[in-house]
């Protein structure tokens, strides 16, 4: 069963098609890289699985369950592109307040809120305000939520946003140990290099449809880059809006 | 609720009543509450005495039960308006800042979450209402000697009223603009409140007028069924039928609410 599956879903917002008849996977233990330029249906497709929005057809499946029962979203980590804060808030608590949400209670919250402390360097912030974070320790604590309880699926939305090198390079460790243990890791991003370091699966999202998916050895020709292949297969206008 | 949806729940009510607590909202309408309480103490100083009306002296004490029951009846009702106004934006804010997407991305219910918002914006309510109308209770008891029992039923009753009120704001707020379901609030509250004190008054009302009173949630009926015997007059009406229907639309509001948001689209929620 695959952790992902759209299955000839399609999507309109008022007039426009956000996503037409697209079809795609995420096999289990796979990383697969959602590319496509801006408004492309990216965002779309990773809120149809997270239950937020539901399909005008075809239908969505996490692993098998359909998105709208809360039981699909148990050990799922979500990245959001823009993560919402609440200011006054402190790090330890937020993330403790995700723990018992994801379904860790007591000192086993505390155990995997000190755990994803750790690997995303934040121990000695634990105790600052969400308020006066800076983009990179947000992004950081962005992770750390996404962590939470070792989910078996990661769904990712641009990763590296705000991230400085240092940042991008623990991001991509972190995706990577996320792949060793055996979870599955969706990769929506605008930063190509990063998805083929981490991914080894693609689907390029053009207008709503799929313009292209599969090995990325299968997408990109020889003697081209990633960049290239995006370039060829969205169009240079489309790939620069 | 059980297990898991039971713990989070909690763990997200909470959250709420600490994001009330924190809206400046929230310390705006409490400093009011706590203003109005100096306003009763101030109005309810004058002790036994008499009127003269019409060249006829009139006792004071013979007016205290009515000056009580009004007192209290819209100190009631300010409190039933204040859950509504706290709970029109409560869960519609969240979904503005993103912080509800982040929440229902992890195996959380909407009703869930929906209802631990509302438990929130209800805490503050209950509190600010529960030491605004115990303060004035405590001043009727002692200055007019008006007994405490229909006080703590008026409360119960507000109470009812604050949980079906808040609930529909709620609601309300996820299509309507915040301005529109707080001024939605403040008149539906005062003209339910004026429908039902007309109605057991005996007035004729016109059918919309009538429909509220009769269908609607019994907000002023609730208090003035509560209060009435503080003037010794009996309202035409039966105070457990009218509890029945407060209990009614305070399960039936909150239940809309879950399936309202239940249905919504958040495809475009978020900062």
């Amino acid at each position: 069963m695959p952790a992902l599956e759209w299955s000839s879903v399609s999507k309109r917002y008022g007039a426009r098609q956000a996503l037409a008849d697209v079809s795609f996977e995420l096999p289990e233990g796979a990383c697969l890289g959602l590319l496509g330029p801006n408004g492309a249906g990216k965002t779309t497709a990773l809120r149809l699985a997270l239950g937020q929005t539901r399909a005008d057809a075809g239908r969505v499946r996490v692993h098998g369950i359909e998105p709208e029962d809360p039981a699909s979203r148990a050990g799922v980590g979500w990245l959001p592109e823009r993560l919402a804060l609440p200011a006054r808030a402190r790090i330890r608590g937020f993330l403790r307040l995700h723990a018992r949400l994801a379904g860790f209670y007591g000192r086993r919250a505390d155990e995997e809120v000190d755990a994803v402390l750790a690997t995303t360097g934040l121990v000695e912030r634990a105790g600052d305000r969400l308020g006066g974070l800076s983009k990179g320790l947000a992004q950081r604590l962005g992770f750390a939520q996404a962590l939470l309880g070792a989910p078996r699926l990661l769904l990712l939305d641009e990763p590296t946003s705000g991230l400085d090198p240092i940042g991008v390079r623990d991001a991509r460790d972190w995706i990577l140990a996320a792949r060793r243990r055996g979870a599955s890791v969706l990769v929506s991003s605008h930063q190509l290099s990063e998805v083929e370091r981490t991914c080894d699966r693609l689907v390029i999202l053009r207008d709503g449809r799929i313009a292209a998916s599969g090995r990325i050895d299968e997408i990109v020709r020889a003697g081209e880059s990633l960049e290239d292949a995006f370039v060829r297969l969205v169009g240079r206008e489309a790939a620069s809006a | 609720m059980s297990g898991r949806p039971l713990a989070q729940f909690f763990a997200l009510a909470a959250e709420a009543v600490r994001d009330a607590v924190r809206r400046r909202i929230a310390v705006a309408l409490a400093a009011l509450s706590l203003l109005s309480l100096v306003g009763v103490d101030s109005c309810t100083s004058c002790g036994a005495g008499t009127f003269v009306v019409d060249g006829q002296p009139v006792d004071v004490t013979r007016l205290l039960g009515w000056t009580g029951m009004v007192l209290y009846g819209l100190l009631a009702l300010w409190t039933v308006a204040l859950a509504g106004a706290l709970a029109s934006d409560h869960l519609e804010q969240t979904l503005a800042d993103g912080s509800a997407l982040l929440a229902l991305a992890r195996p959380v219910g909407r009703g869930t979450f929906a209802l631990a918002r509302l438990a929130g914006a209800l805490a503050v309510s209950f509190g600010t209402g529960a030491v605004l109308l115990a303060g004035t209770a405590l001043f009727l008891r002692t200055r007019y000697a008006l007994p405490l029992g229909p006080a703590a039923f008026a409360a119960a009753s507000a109470a009812l009223s604050a949980v079906a009120v808040g609930a529909l704001a709620m609601t309300a707020s996820l299509v309507l603009p915040r301005l529109a379901t707080i001024a939605l609030v403040f008149v539906g509250v005062a003209g339910i409140a004026f429908a039902n004190v007309a109605g057991l008054a005996g007035a004729e009302l016109s059918p919309l007028w009538s429909a509220l009173h009769r269908f609607g949630p019994p907000i002023g009926s609730g208090l003035a069924l509560a209060v009435s015997s503080w003037t010794g007059r009996e309202l035409p009406a039966p105070p457990a039928l009218v509890l029945a229907r407060l209990a009614l639309w305070a399960t039936f509001a909150p239940a809309l609410l879950t399936v309202v948001f239940r249905r919504i689209d958040l495809g475009r929620a978020g900062p």
